[in-house]
């Protein structure tokens, strides 16, 4: 091939990709919809066990050395019953905008969230009823030692029970101060696409600090809600449960609450 | 495990993830076939639902893109086969202007100084590779418009890499040959 014919070819490579497209339509959304509606996978294999991936930690840390690495990867980590997607960016990210029925946006970062938001789940009931439901003990945080019981409570089943306590900012009682949800379901939470994750411990264990914006979802059979995280977040196990801390707080202070974690009763 | 796996045994929330990934390019190359936002969706999510039935037959040690490519452009064909579909894209795409393509887009023109290829020019380079035999339009659309490398391309159309190569240099030089001979001004820009 001659000068001007790869002259000519690149120049042909540029005029085609200044070829403006019509916005990509968010087809995903569209398929997952009509699959859902399908029977069953013709595989017709089980639900992945819920299993704890030790390497996860290992992954992580490699992601983080190489951040451009990270970048152009495709990943699944799974720490207890939260699963996150990462996810190679594109010229035009799309989404997913949240569907169902709207749930609360817990974070106060960088200012708290109003509290009308939190009218919009279901569930709500006293600390006392979901104690008695749940099977399981709560623990809550004991730092900062003014922080006391939670203001709302909300018990909710995704594929097993999920505990959802809120405090309110006693400067502000219409804006939360912090959530925190206890999950004893497996696989019930994804977070897409975190702008920012990393690793970390609570009490010796692995645990991961995710910062917004990322789409987090609720799943639980046809029960599908989305909300769109725009904080912090710090995941963790302990045994069966996997405790998902909303804050403000930097990430040496979420350590300390979670660590200070105490069962009631 | 991978996506692709956790696909395999049903889960919507990984096959997702990786829709997310490939659906501007599967519509992209529907919509460069079809010439219609609407009937490219459609095939775009034709494509991922076909996909998704078929993942037990694709081989997950190959890159995924290049697969849902290839069912995106047998859909594409098949839709275009169809009648009335294809010679009512075609007809919009040669009475509409490119600057009216735009404004019926919501997309504004290139404004006075801004360098490189305009969308007009673009358009006119799309409306001559649609003067081509479909397999032309095909790799210069898979090679040139959506930058897939040759290998890619070959997995896409099921070819040899080398039949990409002799076919997109044939390609190319049929696309000249309408250039030169009916797009004057996309000439010019083109030698420049």
């Amino acid at each position: 091939m001659n000068e001007a014919m790869d002259r000519w070819e690149s120049n042909l490579r540029k005029t085609a990709r200044a070829l403006p497209y019509p916005p990509t339509p968010d087809v995903a959304r569209a398929v997952r919809t009509r699959l859902a509606a399908e029977p069953p996978h013709p595989t017709g294999a089980r639900r992945p066990q819920w299993v704890w991936v030790a390497l996860a930690a290992l992954l992580l840390a490699l992601l983080l050395s190489v951040p451009q690495v990270r970048a152009g990867i495709v990943a699944l980590l799974r720490i207890g019953g939260v699963r996150i997607f990462l996810i190679a960016p594109t010229a035009t990210p799309t989404l997913p905008p949240p569907t169902g029925t709207p749930f609360p946006t817990a974070t106060p970062h960088p200012t708290s969230t109003p509290l009308p938001s939190l009218l919009d789940i279901g569930g709500e009931t006293t600390f006392e009823d979901a104690h008695t439901r749940l099977g399981f003990p709560i623990s809550l945080p004991t730092y900062p030692a003014d922080l006391g019981q939670p203001d709302h409570v909300y018990l909710q089943d995704f594929g097993g029970p999920m505990v959802l306590l809120v405090w309110l900012d006693p400067q502000q009682p219409d804006r939360v101060r912090l959530a925190l949800h206890l999950l004893a379901c497996k696989e019930c939470v994804t977070k897409i696409e975190p702008a920012a994750i990393q690793t970390t411990s609570v009490n010796g264990q692995t645990a991961v600090w995710a910062e917004g914006p990322y789409v987090m979802q609720l799943r639980s059979g046809d029960l599908d809600v989305r909300r769109l995280i725009e904080g912090r977040v710090l995941i963790w196990t302990d045994g069966p449960i996997t405790y998902r801390l909303e804050t403000d707080l930097p990430l040496e202070e979420a350590v300390r609450m979670a660590e200070s974690l105490k069962p009631i009763r | 495990m991978d996506l692709i796996s956790l696909a395999r045994r049903g889960d919507g929330a990984a096959w997702e993830v990786l829709m997310r990934e490939h659906q501007q390019a599967v519509f992209r190359l529907a919509y460069l076939l079809l010439g219609d936002a609407d009937e490219a969706e459609d095939v775009a999510q034709e494509t991922f639902i076909r996909a998704y039935r078929a993942l037990e037959r694709f081989d997950g040690s190959r890159p995924l893109r290049p697969w849902l490519l290839r069912i995106a452009g047998n859909l594409a064909r098949n839709q275009r086969r169809s009648i009335g579909r294809y010679f009512g894209a075609l007809q919009r795409l040669v009475t509409l202007d490119p600057e009216a393509l735009a404004r019926a887009r919501g997309e504004s023109p290139p404004g006075p100084g801004e360098s490189g290829p305009t969308a007009e020019e673009a358009h006119s380079l799309w409306q001559a590779v649609r003067r081509l035999s479909q397999p032309d339009q095909e790799i210069i659309y898979l090679r040139y418009f959506l930058d897939l490398s040759e290998a890619e391309a070959a997995t896409a159309l099921e070819i040899a890499p080398g039949t990409v190569k002799s076919r997109t240099h044939r390609a190319l030089q049929r696309l000249r040959t309408v250039v030169e001979r009916e797009f004057p001004t996309l000439r010019e820009s083109l030698e420049e």
